[in-house]
């Protein structure tokens, strides 16, 4: 039992003695010896390309490998790499790679190195953790699936009782910069700074919900004017890649200066008991703006510019979804999600308007926590996607995890 | 001299904090990830404010570490859980995302009951494969009477820790409680005597503390195995155990579903009993001692 006197030497004051003295505890108590390490496996099999997803064909998704622990009474680290398996080649990518502080006073937090950014609902869950294969195409097309990137965070959560938290980021963003047409572009070196606030509480024992706002602005985001001619996609960020790298490419595929989120989850289950049934709807907007190139782009081909705005060319692109899971025993659950996504690609002069709407619905059996197998129906519907016709994607896919695996966010 | 800096630099802190009310200081803010342990709480600081994360209705096991959860826990002074992984899901996201440094370390705000006590059916080796289990045994202490004491006292102390100016009267408390404590476990047990030596099927081991307490045998779980619900595979398997006719009844806590023991019910004809998992679970179960009351009265009800 520790005493009082133990407690005047681990106070605040003195981060060594606390260093020296405090038992640290969280309720896995992972220790210099023990700490907690995972991997997620994720394999499937898919009847069609998706876009700006999965290809075809038996492949798999992101295998995961984390390790995490707290460093020591004031900061916690973590470290997650994924394997992606592209053709013959197997790459090695570091999604997470972190420090958190945990003894900041007043509701203070920070993160430092590569992480996911807490813009949106779903971005800073890791992909296993969702109910369907893929993101929804607003995600996809905007955020690279999840964005993640080299940068710092600084959140605050309110003192209030409706959870209230606030954050600001700051990121290199070279996964959102939009292509450089001339090779001569100049890229700023601190590329994304976003905002969020998140709001949050229970109706009653039965149902939780959580609201957010987001913004990004992205220094690097806005296309440039391209001198060379060819048909190339605008604001594609890899260009070189090109449609080769569906479901592997963590570059956002459009990208523009400003960016604008909402997002909202309710969650309910009988009596807040979550082991039996329960019910998830979630839905996130996102809408791009000024991602066209600049004036001087106007003034030496006006008469395009002008045309691509008459014909086609919305000054925003936008996307969101709607989906709604729910698991009616322990061992299965159902889902339907349907997003839409309106995005512009730089054709030469111009910009052509596209479109994807996605439907998909999803049968999920869970034999324990730990390993799932979903079946999933996708009715995708593209106009203007090089190379998709309208399609109906069957995709059986596996996600398991094994090791000890960290509690998961609401 | 070093509690005074320390003093004089949490109340700074506090102002900082943007509207944290300085009395908050006198009397603690509890949060308590079962409702066990904020009764036991309540017991200690009857002026403290307590809010219990679970009901008697909930899975501890399976919890959301949802928004008003960290929320609560920001404010916090104390927080007072089973420990021994039974919150492994969900506490350590919260301990994370609530940005309360007291929140973090057993030295500070953070208690575990399972710390205070020794815990049955420890394990040497833990493999997903035997399904949900704890290497530190069974974390559902709160139905064993001297250890509930055990950890009243530990909790007591604890609080007099975070809380010096009121150190005296968590004492108070304290023998108040292990008075009325110590008088209620004798007349729990003559109440439960004929209970001794019965054979129940469970739903999982909710209940192994109380039975190892009043000598009740759980000769067989509904589940499969730890935290994976009743296949009807088992279930059969079950039914051919219970022909053997040794069996006083089928238990369930308040939070499980009771679909398979009512299927096992309909076919060998033995009682099913839900009984309240913590306090909350039941009418009668206001506190600790409403708990074990019922708790009781119920199994006798059903196993005569």
């Amino acid at each position: 039992m520790k005493t009082t006197s133990l407690f005047g030497q681990a106070g605040r004051i003195s981060a060594v003695a606390a260093a020296l003295t405090a038992t640290f505890a969280a309720a896995e108590t992972p220790t210099l010896s023990n700490p907690l390490i995972s991997a997620v496996l994720d394999g499937h099999y898919q009847s069609e390309d998706r876009i700006l997803g999965r290809e075809k064909g038996f492949g798999l998704g992101e295998t995961e490998l984390a390790i995490s622990a707290n460093i020591d009474d004031m900061f916690y680290g973590k470290i997650t790499t994924v394997l992606e398996v592209h053709g013959s080649e197997t790459e090695v990518e570091l999604e997470e790679a972190f420090i958190q502080t945990l003894n900041l006073p007043a509701g203070m937090g920070i993160r430092g190195g590569r992480f996911l950014s807490d813009i949106g609902y779903l971005n800073n869950q890791h992909p296993h953790t969702d109910s369907f294969v893929e993101r929804p195409g607003v995600y996809r097309a905007f955020l690279g699936s999840h964005y993640f990137d080299d940068g710092l965070r600084f959140n605050y959560l309110a003192p209030t009782d409706t959870y209230w938290l606030l954050g600001v980021e700051g990121f290199s963003g070279d996964s959102l910069r939009a292509a450089d047409e001339s090779g001569e572009r100049e890229y700023e070196t601190v590329g994304v700074y976003t905002a969020y606030t998140k709001i949050g509480g229970d109706i009653g024992d039965s149902s939780s919900w959580q609201l957010g706002l987001s913004y990004l602005r992205n220094e690097n985001g806005r296309m440039s004017a391209h001198e060379e001619h060819g048909h190339e996609e605008g604001g594609h960020a890899e260009e070189e890649h090109g449609h080769e790298e569906h479901g592997h490419s963590h570059s956002a595929a459009y990208t523009g200066e400003n960016m604008y989120g909402a997002d909202f989850v309710f969650k309910w289950a009988p009596d807040g008991n979550y082991k039996y049934q329960h019910l998830t709807v979630s839905g996130e907007f996102f809408r791009i703006e000024d991602f066209m190139p600049l004036e001087e782009h106007h003034e030496e081909e006006g008469h395009e510019e002008e045309h691509g705005h008459e014909g086609h060319g919305k000054d925003y692109m936008q996307g969101w979804y709607l989906s709604s899971v729910y698991q009616f025993s322990p061992h299965w659950s159902a889902g339907i999600r349907y997003g839409q996504v309106d995005t512009q690609l730089m054709h030469e002069d111009h910009f052509d308007a596209q479109k994807l709407k996605e439907t998909d619905v999803m049968l999920a059996w869970h034999n324990s926590h730990f390993s799932t197998v979903r079946l999933q129906y996708t009715r995708q519907d593209g106009t203007n996607f090089d190379g998709f016709t309208d399609d109906n994607i069957i995709t059986l896919q596996y996600v398991m995890t094994l090791g000890a695996h960290g509690a998961h966010q609401f | 001299m070093v509690r005074i800096s320390s003093n004089w630099l949490n109340a700074s802190l506090l102002t900082l904090g943007l509207g944290i009310v300085p009395m908050a200081s006198a009397e603690l803010n509890i949060f308590a990830c079962e409702p066990e342990y904020g009764a036991i709480a309540s017991e200690l600081a009857p002026n403290a404010s307590v809010y219990s994360a679970t009901t008697a209705f909930q899975d501890p096991h399976l919890v959301q570490a949802r928004p008003s959860l960290i929320a609560k826990m920001r404010r916090a002074d104390l927080a007072v859980c089973a420990g021994a992984q039974l919150e492994v899901g969900w506490l350590p996201m919260l301990q994370m995302k609530a940005a309360n440094p007291a929140m973090n370390s057993t030295d500070r705000g953070l208690f575990f009951a399972t710390d205070h006590v020794e815990t049955l059916d420890k394990l040497d080796k833990v493999d997903r494969s035997m399904g949900d289990v704890h290497a530190e045994g069974n974390p559902h202490v709160h139905f064993s009477p001297e250890r509930l004491l055990q950890v009243a006292r530990a909790m007591a102390s604890k609080m007099e820790q975070l809380d010096p100016d009121n150190a005296a009267a968590y004492q108070a408390n304290l023998k108040q409680f292990e008075q009325r404590w110590q008088a209620a476990v004798p007349q729990w047990e003559a109440d439960a005597q004929e209970l001794k030596g019965k054979k129940v099927i469970g739903y999982h081991s909710n209940y192994r503390y109380l039975y190892d307490w009043l000598g009740v045998e759980q000769t067989a779980d509904l589940e499969p195995k730890p935290g994976i619900p009743p296949s009807s595979s088992h279930l059969a398997s079950l039914l051919s155990r219970a022909k053997q006719g040794d069996i006083s009844a089928i238990v369930v806590a308040s939070y499980q579903d009771r679909r398979g023991a009512d299927w096992l019910a309909e076919r060998t004809g033995l009682p099913v009993v839900v009984l309240p998992m913590t306090v909350g679970g039941d009418d009668q179960s206001t506190d600790m001692f409403g708990l074990y009351s019922s708790v009781i009265g119920k199994l006798k009800g059903t196993v005569q």
